[in-house]
């Protein structure tokens, strides 16, 4: 993990040769996502000398006609925009297109043949990006697999959520694709993890004395995992009706940020070694109860003239969908650093703003001597620590301190660090960094299988009762702070939402 | 800003930790509650003055007396102001028992060696500021004392010349500098000289006008007279019904013995409580803000030990030499007789030092947060010659301008070896830092001036970011920094992910720049320990025994320099200092946090 510009240098500069298929070329994440990180990564001098990229999409298209797509989307760094057009162009040029079925092993095969073609009889990697719908999934792998493999290099599938809907599906899923592939070809990808300020993280704690000695039930009252949305499905509920926030963004997102917070300082960096770690917090974890749920769903709003839709007013929404478009948790990890710990979490579209973040939130001084001459308010006034992974990445850290003047006054202040203001340069986008690991063989940042089934061993039971017993969802107006009932239940383990106090 | 405070005044400890209250607001009901260590000492039946405004009715109190209006010649008190009345006997239930003589108290606050440069540029100023903000009681008086002619006038004028307003206050300004001027007097005498501070006693009586009399003495004169101002003053203008007390200024003395025989001769008049020694640095915002940090915080106490910390560094520079110095006793032939391990290290570095480094007290008051100093102090080695580094400036041209030596200068011998800079590394011996270097730096004719605290943190153990960076990063340690001047800030220097899709680390700031947060104005040093000693606060003030303790502490390196005459190491006016420095820092494996490659 040093500095990767040209991670190609050393060996096989020209003997290699890197194909990236993505599979669904056509669709919205490709166009918005993959092919702009690709390109990013092509800007960057972070892809190697031979790389082709391949579209794969049912649609009839020429190359041309793909690039020519490709081409609405790239977007240069805003720092480097000199010779933009010139790096895109030559950038399009690699990229070709292949028709097909999805469920073809002929067509598949015809896309070996054209891999081979541009490989010229080099080392040959494949990397193949699937970007379809789940059902297709295995589909694809199958004829990926048999037929479109390397023969003397790698072969590597990306795969992204959702990894089936509970515990079983997600089982059937991993066991169908270790029908063709070994688990050190899978890479699922959660792109939260590869968000700026989640992969500070581990630097945050490890790299730093003071905080990981604060870094227990010792020390931190709860930890919090905010995730919000200020725009709701949109006409696009189909997919989300069928999954729900709490599948769509707590059981991989939140979990997954939960368990690299909270895991074991790890042998190492390895991919492995951190995973084990991570899978250890999964496995100590209590599987969440109904009682420590709160779920909303958003309905029609009227503001100052505006009308904001219901969820159940999308089209490609049932009437009588009870699908949750919020949900706050309690979850608790039984083991010797965090016992009665709270790691609250909270997700929800339609809300009044966009931000994802991590909080921590400490416990009261204990005899504090400043709290005689302040009443009580000072056991609230704790410290806090807040990683704003989204938007203006931010690292802070609310502490007491007195006032400045002759009396003895104190508040709560930031220590601040501003990315925008510290560090002019662009962050990159988190596909571009997943895409660079993947390419890499680095697994730190993808899903392991049994990490995978602890994660959904936590959220099936709950998510069969809130089916099984209908719960209705509590509803929230569209662009408001979400349903109350996420207050009390951070009331019930005595806490408070560091987001929603006032002060930010 | 969320404050946790609700209460409006300029101080708002409440009495239960402040016997004698920090309220500012004199004549608000806090006053009252606050005062009762002071009616203890009254004879009963004096009448109140207050200028309670909301309860303007004249009341009789418990006993029987009735209050009425005390004739007062100073101009200034306004009576329909400061309407007399009781406080009603239920407000105050535990205080019955004595008479409710609130705000029947006067202050006078004699400044002597009002002529100098001190007083006219930090005293008057700091008592104007008071004023300005409502923190002076309702009646006070201003008297300037030194041997010139002078007429209450041309005090007033040669006063008017330096006070200014705060910034975000300019509105009356004019008024109430007026107001405060004439509240102002002169009294000229010798400082020695009984008779004349027998005058200048019963003009305060006059001012006082039959109130309680409480007085403050602020000792801005060379040391040498003292003894002389405080046997006069104690014996010829004390209060006869209320308290007196002395401010006194550093030099204390210049070492263990004579710093031992002023405090004797001072406690022939004075009791310790009414001996109020300054040092400026302890009213500073930021060490202030100290004790707040480490206790109001849970974040920091855990870290403050020697299990975490690997260094502190006490750090102070100034960028000019000894030709810009004020204050008279700050002059030349002060320094060279002091040098700077007497003018900073000593006080200023020391006191800091204790401050950080002492066990929580049992409360914020006075004497428990002095006597953990003290422990501090006590639990700490005598400094020895080889943890010593001195120097002193030589002259250095730098773009045709010529910047002179110390020595150039005409008040200083040719052979003088007094060190305009030092640096020192010491050692506390309990359980909490032993093994801890503390570092203290100080120094005349830099290149910076700047005063902070470094606190460097232990490198992690075991990181596992080491592999991959190799060992640099056990010298990237964390840091606290705490900038007591100028631009007060605190950071905390942590390390991060340079954004971007590789892994590198660097070193950031997690940042609190006190201009970008607090606009308002932040007191001087001097406001806020005049305040406190009108008050009797008595936490930011030195007490013997720490004095002592101090001395002892520096008397026995400050000997054997003096007889080993050893040569300080020079350093052009202008630099970083001796190199010296960065040796003794290296002999415990520490660097200067202040000269790393990032300031």
């Amino acid at each position: 993990m040093t500095e990767r510009s040209n991670p190609f240098s050393e060996s096989g500069k020209t003997e290699s040769s890197l194909s990236i298929t993505v599979v669904g070329a056509s669709g919205d994440l490709a166009k918005k996502k993959i092919f702009p990180a690709l390109f990013a990564l092509f800007y960057e001098d972070c892809l190697p000398e031979n790389f082709t990229v391949f579209g794969y999409a049912r649609t009839k298209m020429t190359d041309e006609e793909l690039r020519n797509m490709i081409s609405q989307t790239l977007t240069c760094r805003i720092d480097k925009r000199e010779n933009c057009d010139d790096k895109m162009d030559r950038f399009l040029k690699r990229c070709f297109y292949h028709s097909g079925q999805y469920g073809s092993g002929e067509h598949f095969a015809e896309l070996d043949c054209k891999l081979k073609e541009k490989e010229e009889g080099r080392l040959s990697k494949r990397l193949f990006y699937l970007s379809i719908p789940p059902n297709i999934f295995v589909d694809v792998v199958r004829c990926a697999s048999t037929r479109a493999s390397s023969k003397n290099g790698w072969t590597r599938v990306i795969v992204e959520k959702p990894f089936g809907r509970d515990s079983e599906s997600s089982g059937e899923l991993t066991r169908c694709l270790k029908q063709y592939l070994a688990e050190d070809q899978i890479f699922r990808i959660d792109h939260y993890l590869g968000k700026e300020l989640v992969e500070n993280l581990s630097v945050l704690r490890f790299s730093n004395l003071i905080f990981e000695p604060l870094w227990s039930r010792d020390y931190i009252r709860n930890v919090q995992f905010i995730f919000s949305e200020d725009f709701g499905t949109e006409g696009r509920g189909g997919y989300f009706d069928n999954y729900g926030i709490i599948r769509d963004i707590m059981q991989n997102h939140l979990l997954q940020i939960l368990a690299l917070f909270a895991m074991e300082t790890p042998v190492s960096l390895d991919a492995e070694d951190i995973r084990n770690e991570k899978v250890k917090v999964l496995r100590s974890m209590r599987p969440l109860q109904l009682e420590n749920v709160v779920v909303g769903q958003y309905k029609g709003h009227s503001k100052s003239g505006k009308t904001y839709p219901a969820y159940t007013d999308d089209p490609t929404v049932p009437k009588s969908s009870l699908t949750p478009t919020f949900a706050a948790a309690a979850l608790f990890i039984d083991n010797a650093r965090w016992d009665g710990v709270p790691f609250l979490m909270k997700a929800g579209k339609a809300l009044h703003t966009k931000r994802a973040e991590i909080r921590v939130q400490f416990r009261h001084v204990p005899g504090n001597l400043f709290k005689r001459n302040f009443g009580t308010d000072l056991d609230k006034a704790t410290n806090e620590l807040v990683l704003r992974v989204q938007p203006d990445e931010a690292i802070y850290l609310k502490i007491n301190n007195k006032v400045p003047g002759l009396g003895m006054r104190l508040d709560r202040s930031d220590l601040n660090l501003l990315y925008r203001a510290r560090y002019p340069r662009e962050i990159p986008d988190a596909y571009e960094r997943l895409l660079l690991d993947a390419i890499e063989g680095e697994r730190r940042l993808f899903i392991r299988s049994d990490e995978l089934d602890a994660a959904w061993a936590l959220f099936t039971p709950l998510l069969k009762e809130l089916e099984e017993k209908k719960i209705a969802p509590e509803l929230y107006p569209y662009g408001s702070r979400g349903p109350v009932g996420s207050h009390y239940l951070a009331a019930k383990h005595n806490v408070r939402w560091g987001d929603l106090s006032g002060e930010d | 800003m969320s404050s946790l405070s609700s209460s409006p005044h300029c101080r708002s400890y409440s009495s239960a930790a402040y016997p004698i209250s920090s309220s500012c607001n004199y004549g608000h009901h806090r006053t009252a509650i606050s005062s009762i260590s002071l009616k203890q000492l009254l004879p009963r039946k004096v009448s109140v003055q207050s200028n309670t405004k909301a309860r303007p009715n004249v009341v009789p109190s418990e006993d029987g007396a009735v209050v009425a209006p005390i004739e007062n010649e100073t101009p200034s008190n306004k009576l329909g102001d400061g309407l007399l009345s009781i406080t009603l006997p239920e407000e105050f239930e535990d205080t019955t028992s004595f008479d409710i003589n609130k705000d029947k108290s006067t202050v006078s606050i004699t400044v002597v060696g009002a002529s100098g440069d001190l007083a006219k540029k930090k005293i008057f100023p700091a008592l104007f500021a008071l004023y300005y903000e409502d923190c002076l009681p309702e009646h006070f008086t201003i008297f300037g004392y030194a041997r010139s002619k002078m007429t209450d006038a041309e005090l007033r004028n040669m006063i008017s010349r330096t006070l200014t307003c705060r910034i975000d206050k300019r509105a009356n300004c004019d008024e109430k500098m007026d107001q405060f001027l004439n509240r102002c007097f002169y009294h000229s005498g010798q400082y020695d000289s009984q008779n004349n501070f027998a005058e200048l006693d019963k003009k305060l009586k006059e001012h006082e006008g039959g109130r309680i009399s409480n007085r403050l003495f602020y000792l801005s004169i060379p040391p040498n007279i003292f003894t002389a101002a405080v046997r006069c003053a104690s014996l010829s203008a004390s209060s006869a019904n209320g308290w007196t007390r002395v401010i006194v200024e550093k030099p204390f003395g210049r070492d263990s013995e004579s710093s031992a025989a002023l405090t004797n001769a001072l406690k022939q008049y004075l009791e310790e409580d009414q001996i109020f020694r300054i040092d400026h640095y302890l009213g500073k915002e930021l060490v202030e803000n100290l004790s707040v940090l480490r206790f109001s915080n849970l974040i920091f106490e855990p870290l403050w030990s020697r299990q975490y910390i690997r260094s502190v560094q006490l750090i102070f520079s100034e960028d000019f030499g000894t030709e810009g110095r004020e204050g008279i006793f700050l002059s030349l032939k002060y320094f060279d007789n002091y040098g700077i391990i007497r003018d900073i290290m000593q006080n200023h570095l020391l006191q800091i030092l204790a401050l950080f480094a002492m066990e929580t007290p049992v409360s914020l008051d006075g004497e428990d947060i002095r006597n953990e100093k003290v422990k501090v102090l006590r639990s700490m080695r005598p400094l020895q010659l080889e943890d010593v580094v001195i120097g002193q400036y030589k002259s250095h041209t730098k773009g045709g301008v010529s910047y002179p030596g110390y020595t150039d200068d005409k008040t200083v011998p040719k052979d003088s070896l007094t060190p305009t800079f030092a640096a020192a590394s010491l050692f506390i011996d309990n359980a909490r830092w032993d093994g801890v270097p503390f570092l203290m730096k100080a120094g005349k004719a830099l290149h910076t001036k700047r005063a902070e605290i470094r606190v460097q943190f232990r490198h992690v153990p075991g990181n596992l970011y080491n592999r991959n960076f190799g060992t640099d990063l056990d010298q990237a340690t964390n840091e606290l920094v705490i900038r007591v001047q100028p631009d007060e800030a605190i950071y905390l220097t942590i390390n991060n992910k340079v954004p971007g899709l590789g892994m590198r680390l660097d070193r950031s700031n997690l940042n609190l720049l006190y201009a970008a947060r607090y606009s308002k104005e932040i007191p001087d040093a001097y406001e806020r320990l005049l305040l406190d000693a009108v008050e009797g606060e008595r936490r930011l003030f030195i007490r013997s025994d720490e004095l002592a303790s101090a001395w002892a502490l520096f008397t026995p390196v400050l000997k054997e320099l003096e007889e080993k005459k050893i040569i300080p190491e020079y350093y052009p006016y202008g630099s970083r200092g001796p190199v010296g420095a960065y040796y003794l820092a290296a002999r415990h494996n520490v660097r200067w946090g202040d000269l790393g490659l990032e300031q």
